[in-house]
């Protein structure tokens, strides 16, 4: 007898619970190995509960430490807290111990590794991944979708807000001969461009570009410049440069990508931290949209060069601006556009950078 | 059959028995760093694996009588449910820019689909959930899920918050009697009264954030009248003034929301599940401290905040372990024997969807 309990004891894999299928009734036992079937033994007694082959078992990943699962082909489950038990036959039977995630899991002096290659990891996906993403979509993006895009906004816009403009046809016919010269230097040429005159209302002074080429300029910003046109195709020369630079699907694209990164890390930042990230992605977005600003008065400064126009003439808008509208704010994180005489100061130094360049070819 | 004499859920006695957490910060630490990194190396598609390893970290440390539940959704599950919600998210986001209206239109067809993706979600959760070799199941219908989930908010948003307590009643309805376990079935019944009762202090907490701001304005009364006079001339000092008090505004009001929804979250659960029987005479009870609670949250979130993320598995193991324990049940008579009921899991879609939504209440 006391031979046969050592015998048995030296088969043992782990001790545990047994359920029978389906139930939650257990039974104390002990599960064991006896020529290459696996056996559920109740403890004491040692009546077979189950039997099953090695390969027809299913053993639950190790997590931590919580209890291992062995369930068995009838449905019936054996449990276990020895989770260093069940490790260790998996290995005697020449099965994966342990998933290599477990292995990295563990708490070792080498997690410290892992925290800095995440901290790594993630400024590098954000600085660079992210940015490559939203490249790699607006290149797979086909040109009708801007199209759409475009001609829904116009239909909008033109009920809502603008109505047809004021302006004489002969001061139209000026300031689209002066914006075809730019337009044409531009890689989409002038095909790629139409310009749209309307009267403002709401919108006010301002112009603004569609991500098709559709140019919208309004007859308070033609009476705000007072005559200035070259002033005006400067203005414009900002917007062909968001046009060419495909500001708006970038800006689509980004959000997405921001949304899903904060959908992935969600569970594992707790919801707290998720609604500051989401509070911090919008203003991230802002000063995305503050360096696309920057980007186009750089485009605009270069284009008005080379067509032989004042470079620097979209600064003498933001002249006017802080004149008539007192726009003295120096930018925040909070403002979409860069605050006025930052802006200026950036176009002019520009400006003689580029004049430099082309004295110097 | 063999099986009589064996255990089982215990028999009637007059002790409750409350759960337990049997995790730790430091050994979730790993789990939870690996989880982080293995997603930013496959560009988020380990997320789904990773939710699985979490969820079977916690539910399996989350411990009743000596035995740990499971969670037993597969990364796959999970990973085609997250696919279908982000592919939504993209579609919807490009329409909005595109055609506008047709964007529009989607977003009220969700809304519409939204009672079902609850029912679903809160479906397949309890569906992957076990507990002693048995699972749980949902067996709610759209009808319920239209009430507790579209009508409720929205009555309550449109009230200020007054009616908030007759939606919670309704959503805690519709989650507690549609809940089984096996064959066997949960109920509740929380009363409007004691759920009012919770809604009161909250209501009073907004409202102190509210005087306070009141104060402030009171205090700049002479420097906001001058500004609506003659908004130009406005020194710099008092600019910077301005912002600053802007600020403390906008710190006061996050404070008394948060605190506010925080204590209310944790009163109504006390009150939801403390009129919950289990199989018609088995009670289960929530005696969470409603400020102890808040402030467990909170702190874990300036904590988290401090450490750049690194103490959150610490942070997360505590809030846990604080809910487990004031959590528990009583057996009034012997449970006996509970059965199994065969079901398929379903599809994780609903269940992902309202993880983006921030829908947020444990099995």
């Amino acid at each position: 007898m006391k031979a046969s309990i050592l015998a048995s004891d030296n088969r043992t894999i782990a001790e545990g619970e047994w359920h029978p299928a389906h139930s939650s009734l257990s039974v104390v036992a002990r599960l064991v190995e006896d020529a290459g079937a696996l056996v559920v033994e109740r403890v004491p007694g040692g009546d077979r509960l189950a039997t099953g082959e090695l390969a027809s078992v299913e053993v639950s990943p190790r997590v931590g430490s919580i209890p291992r699962r062995v369930n068995f082909a009838d449905g019936s489950l054996f449990e276990t807290t020895d989770n260093d038990a069940i490790d260790r036959w998996l290995l005697r039977s020449g099965r994966r111990s342990t998933s290599l995630v477990h292995r990295l899991e563990r708490f070792h002096p080498r997690l410290v590794v892992l925290v800095v290659a995440t901290f790594l990891l993630g400024s590098l996906v954000y600085r660079y991944a992210l940015p490559v993403l939203v490249e790699v979509a607006v290149a797979v993006t086909p040109p009708v979708v801007p199209k759409i895009m475009s001609v829904s906004t116009m239909e909008t816009m033109d009920r809502t807000m603008l109505s047809p403009s004021q302006l004489n046809a002969g001061k139209q016919r000026e300031i689209s001969e002066d914006f075809a010269r730019i337009a044409a230097l531009s890689p989409r040429g002038t095909a790629g461009y139409s310009l749209n005159f309307r009267a403002g209302g709401a919108v006010g002074p301002n112009a603004f570009a569609l991500p098709d080429g559709t140019l919208v300029l309004t007859d308070e910003l033609v009476e705000l410049a007072a005559g200035d046109d070259e002033m005006i195709i400067g203005v414009l020369a900002h917007e062909i440069g968001h046009v060419e630079l495909e500001h708006s699907l970038r800006q689509v694209y980004r959000a997405a990508g921001m949304a899903g990164l904060i959908m992935m890390l969600a569970g594992d930042v707790g919801s707290g931290i998720e609604d500051l990230l989401v509070q911090g992605g919008g203003l991230l977005a802002l000063s995305h949209s503050r360096t696309a600003e920057a980007a186009a008065d750089r485009h605009s400064v270069e284009l008005m060069s080379k067509a032989g126009f004042d470079a620097t003439a979209i600064a003498r808008f933001f002249e006017l601006l802080e004149q008539k509208l007192g726009d003295r704010s120096d930018t925040s994180m909070l403002s979409t556009h860069p605050g006025t005489p930052e802006r200026k100061k950036a176009i002019l130094d520009y400006a003689a950078e580029v004049q430099a360049k082309q004295q110097a070819d | 059959m063999a099986l009589t004499d064996t255990a089982t859920l215990p028999a009637a006695s007059e002790d409750w028995h409350r759960l337990s957490f049997t995790g730790s910060g430091r050994e979730y630490f790993g789990i939870w760093i690996v989880n982080i990194l293995l997603t930013i190396v496959t560009v988020g598609i380990y997320s789904a694996w990773a939710k699985v390893r979490r969820n079977r970290y916690f539910y399996g440390n989350s411990v009743l009588l000596g035995r740990g539940f499971e969670y037993h959704a597969k990364g796959k599950q999970i990973f085609i449910g997250r696919l279908i919600v982000f592919a939504y998210l993209v579609i919807y986001n490009v329409l909005l820019t595109v055609v506008p209206l047709v964007g529009i239109a989607l977003a009220v067809l969700i809304l519409f689909f939204i009672p079902w993706l609850v029912m679903r979600g809160l479906r397949f959760n309890a569906r992957v959930t076990s507990y002693r070799n048995v699972r749980f199941n949902f067996v709610g219908g759209v009808g319920g899920a239209f009430l507790a989930f579209l009508v409720g908010p929205v009555l309550a948003a449109l009230t200020l918050g007054i009616l908030a307590p007759l939606a919670s009643r309704w959503m805690y309805r519709y989650i507690g009697n549609n809940m089984r376990y096996g064959t066997k079935a949960f109920t509740t019944d929380p009363g409007l009264g004691a759920i009012y009762k919770n809604w009161l202090l909250s209501a009073l907490i907004i409202l102190l954030g509210l005087l306070i701001i009141g104060f402030l304005v009171f205090l700049n009364m002479s420097l906001i009248f001058s500004l609506i006079d003659k908004p130009q001339s406005l020194p710099p000092e008092l600019q910077a003034a301005m912002v600053t008090m802007g600020v403390i505004g906008y710190l006061v009001i996050l404070v008394s929301f948060g605190i506010a929804a925080l204590v209310y979250r944790a009163g109504v659960r006390n009150v939801a599940w403390s009129s919950t029987l289990f199989d018609g005479r088995h009670p289960l009870k929530s005696d969470l401290p409603r400020f102890g609670y808040a402030w467990v949250a909170v702190s874990n979130l300036i904590v988290t905040l401090l450490t750049l993320g690194l103490m959150r598995p610490w942070a997360a193991v505590r809030l846990a372990r604080y809910v487990n324990t004031h959590t528990a049940v009583r057996f009034s008579g012997n449970v006996g024997e509970v059965f199994a009921v065969s079901e398929q899991d379903g599809s994780a879609v609903g269940a992902e969807f309202m993880a983006y939504e921030g829908f947020d209440f444990g099995f």
